[in-house]
């Protein structure tokens, strides 16, 4: 094992690693803030990531586009489409409550692999789209994933900065209200369900910037990656065990899961040669193991929900949502 | 309580820091595949054939002065998620020197995307049948040992209208498989020949009944059916209620029909006018030994792409070997060892090829799955029969072209 190797392994989970604390922070915003139960974080991952790939890629036959315009235009393009999408789906589901809205949004989320699949004119059908441009992906190997984490951690921490903001001022106070005592909410005169189809949309928006970031790197994207397993679930347990309602939880989560999820890997393969294979399963049954240690002892995740009062003084006439 | 869980996963990569010392002199090549995941029950078996023929390397000399070969297994899922997971750390953790796999097309392109071409090593998948992978831009690093659903598609219309089939309807599964075959399918076969498709309809799979499909599959007076599908599947219940029901007097299957289940299920008897199209080892002796070795091992040979995996295994340690262990010249050397050239080799032939690599000789490859000559894009062109149903099971009609 080179040194050069590990790097290059470090800059790659550290890449992962960020695209998924986008995913979770847009989970968080849905499920921390305003208390959705979105299971259908893949859908809105795989409008996003075709999305930026139609936009960027070369002209191709058989399809639309590509318009072959530059990648900053297709992550843009990915949150309003992810945005756009999750509108009307959140206009009907979010009247449902919490379980509800969780078997509504699984079947949206498979209605919307299984358009992807069948519409070859749209979206290449189930051969998926490659020949996705990767931003300063002309470089050598480590070069280039220096500089592809150099722009997700980027638009990382933008995104935190900009989520923590809204989380701190007086939207993020009355989303918690809305989630924790619905009718109180409503008594003062907030507007729920406004308020939820906000959440609902920006959480959408992010989770399609993350999954273009991840058809970029890829350099392609294909039906078999909107996989509920890796794109919906993982995505659960991160926010889950991170701590639902913290956006460093959230970040945390995501890197403490990706880091176990692939490490995993070479721990198990040291077991002997003859059980390689089976050795695998032993990486889903460690992240099963660990959500239901963490939910057993430490429901509130690593990074519990901050509680503000002691924190921040409210001025009055702030409030003013 | 927070200090227990942190110790936990401290812990766990401490373990794993340490036991990831790996042993010197070794070579390892990756052998990347859908262990968990949706193709979980044929994963194990195409492992097993990758690593008999790193077996026989190893009992016969080994790579180099006696250096062991060692396949690394690494889960992709299935998915590119879990692909270009599992390819980062074959290339950089166990520094192999190249890749069998990963088993499926998302996870081939995106493992080749981001992973293996950026690095310069070799990729070569034994089931990745998406046309997607011939257009990538690989440097000449990326390639297969199973021929494109284009060249299946596209020799199974030309037959067709050699035969004197005419006016056909066609019914295609609704993933990468039955989509990729049933447009090769079309373009040539209408594009090209001529021919007239009266309809063209996917469905999709497991459901009871098909009747309504076949009904409307039925409305342009089309006498043949072309079924892209799994004759274990869902294609058997489209063939069945099409002859329960006569909507066609003749039927076509590809390779995915050439399954027993047909004829266990509907009789020979009903079945005298259904062909399929299957790739068939042009040399039948290195399929035989493949058969033979790998029931030595205790594997199944009718797995699928069992020999597949073995030969992409075997050619990847034949250009190790005849790179001199050089990452960066293997994929130069995987053209090299099976291009048509130079003095045979048949699978478990590892001394004999060994020798002549040492003596400077050309050597050329012939697999248990076909020849793999490979074209400029990596990719090898299927070798094809028509099968019809005879009294012993599936009997070649003729050789497809």
């Amino acid at each position: 094992m080179e040194f050069a190797g590990l790097v290059n392994y470090a800059l790659f989970m550290a890449i992962f690693i960020c695209i998924y604390a986008l995913l979770a922070l847009g989970l968080n915003i849905q499920w921390g803030f305003a208390g959705l139960f979105n299971a259908g974080i893949a859908g809105f991952f795989a409008v996003g990531a075709y999305t930026s790939a139609i936009i960027s890629t070369a002209p191709a036959d058989g399809r639309i586009g590509g318009f072959d315009l530059h990648f900053v235009i297709g992550w843009i393009g990915a949150m309003l489409a992810a945005g756009l999408v999750a509108w009307p789906i959140g206009k009907i589901c979010l009247r449902f409550r919490s379980d509800y809205l969780a078997i509504a949004t699984i079947g949206i989320a498979e209605i919307i692999r299984l358009v992807i699949k069948s519409e070859p004119v749209l979206t290449n059908g189930a051969r998926g789209i490659s020949g996705i441009p990767r931003p300063a992906g002309d470089m050598g190997y480590m070069e280039s994933q220096i500089a592809y984490l150099i722009i997700v951690l980027a638009v990382l921490i933008v995104a935190y900065v900009l989520v923590e903001r809204q989380f701190n001022a007086p939207w993020g106070r009355m989303m918690r209200a809305i989630r924790d005592d619905e009718d109180a909410a409503r008594a003062m005169g907030k507007n729920v369900e406004f308020r939820r189809l906000e959440a609902f949309i920006f959480g959408a928006a992010l989770m399609g910037l993350g999954g273009a970031m991840f058809a970029h790197f890829n350099r392609s994207i294909t039906p078999e990656a909107i996989d509920p397993m890796v794109a919906t679930f993982l995505i659960w347990i991160m926010l889950i065990l991170g701590g639902s309602g913290n956006n460093r939880g959230a970040i945390l989560g995501a890197a403490v899961v990706w880091i176990i999820w692939s490490v995993s890997e070479i721990a198990t393969d040291r077991l002997p040669h003859e059980y390689a294979v089976q050795a695998k399963y032993l990486r889903l049954f460690l992240i099963g193991l660990m959500l239901q240690l963490v939910l057993r002892f430490r429901p509130e995740g690593l990074l519990p929900e901050p509680l503000r009062g002691d924190q921040r003084s409210t001025k009055s006439g702030a409030d003013r949502h | 309580m927070k200090t227990k869980l942190f110790a936990l996963a401290a812990g766990m990569m401490a373990a794993t820091a340490l036991a990831s010392v790996p042993a010197q002199a070794d070579v390892k090549i990756g052998l990347i595949g859908g262990v968990s995941g949706p193709i979980a029950a044929m994963a194990p078996a195409m492992i097993d054939a990758a690593q008999l023929a790193v077996q026989q390397v190893n009992e016969q000399g080994g790579i180099g002065d006696g250096e062991k070969l060692v396949g690394v297994v690494g889960d992709s899922a299935c998915n590119p998620q879990g692909g270009t997971d599992a390819a980062t750390k074959a290339v950089n953790i166990e520094g192999v020197v190249g890749l069998v796999g990963p088993h499926c097309s998302g996870a081939v392109l995106a493992a080749a995307g981001s992973v293996t071409i950026p690095a310069g090593i070799t990729l070569i998948t034994p089931s990745g049948t998406s046309p997607e992978i011939s257009g990538l831009e690989d440097k000449g690093t990326v390639f297969r040992t199973v021929p494109s659903d284009d060249f299946q598609g596209r020799a199974l219309a030309r037959t067709m209208k050699e035969m004197g089939y005419g006016k056909v309807a066609v019914a295609y599964l609704n993933n990468d498989y039955g989509t990729g075959l049933a447009n090769a399918f079309k373009a040539e076969y209408v594009d090209e020949l001529g021919g007239d498709i009266t309809q063209f309809a996917a469905h999709e799979e497991g459901k009871a009944s098909y009747r309504s499909n076949l009904a409307e599959l039925a409305k342009g007076g089309a006498d043949t059916l072309v079924i892209f599908d799994y004759g274990d599947g869902t294609g058997l219940t489209i063939l069945r209620q099409a002859l329960e029901n006569g909507f066609f007097d003749k039927f076509v299957g590809g390779d995915g029909m050439k399954s027993d289940a047909v004829i266990n299920e509907l009789g020979a008897e009903n079945l005298s006018n259904f062909v399929s199209s299957s790739p068939v080892g042009e040399q039948s002796e290195s399929l035989d030994k493949f058969n033979e070795a790998f029931k030595g091992v205790g594997g199944d040979p009718d797995a699928i792409f069992a020999n597949t995996s073995y030969d992409a295994a075997f050619l990847l340690a034949l250009a190790v070997e005849k790179a001199g262990g050089k990452k960066e010249d293997v994929a130069a050397a995987v053209t090299e060892v099976s291009n048509g050239e130079g003095e045979a080799i048949l699978p478990g032939e590892w001394k004999k090829a060994k020798e002549l690599i040492a003596a400077g000789k050309a050597i050329d490859y012939k697999g248990a799955a076909g020849e793999h000559n490979f074209d400029a894009k990596g990719d090898v062109p299927g070798t094809y029969a028509l099968f019809e149903v005879g009294s012993n099971g599936f009997e070649v009609v003729t050789e497809m072209q």
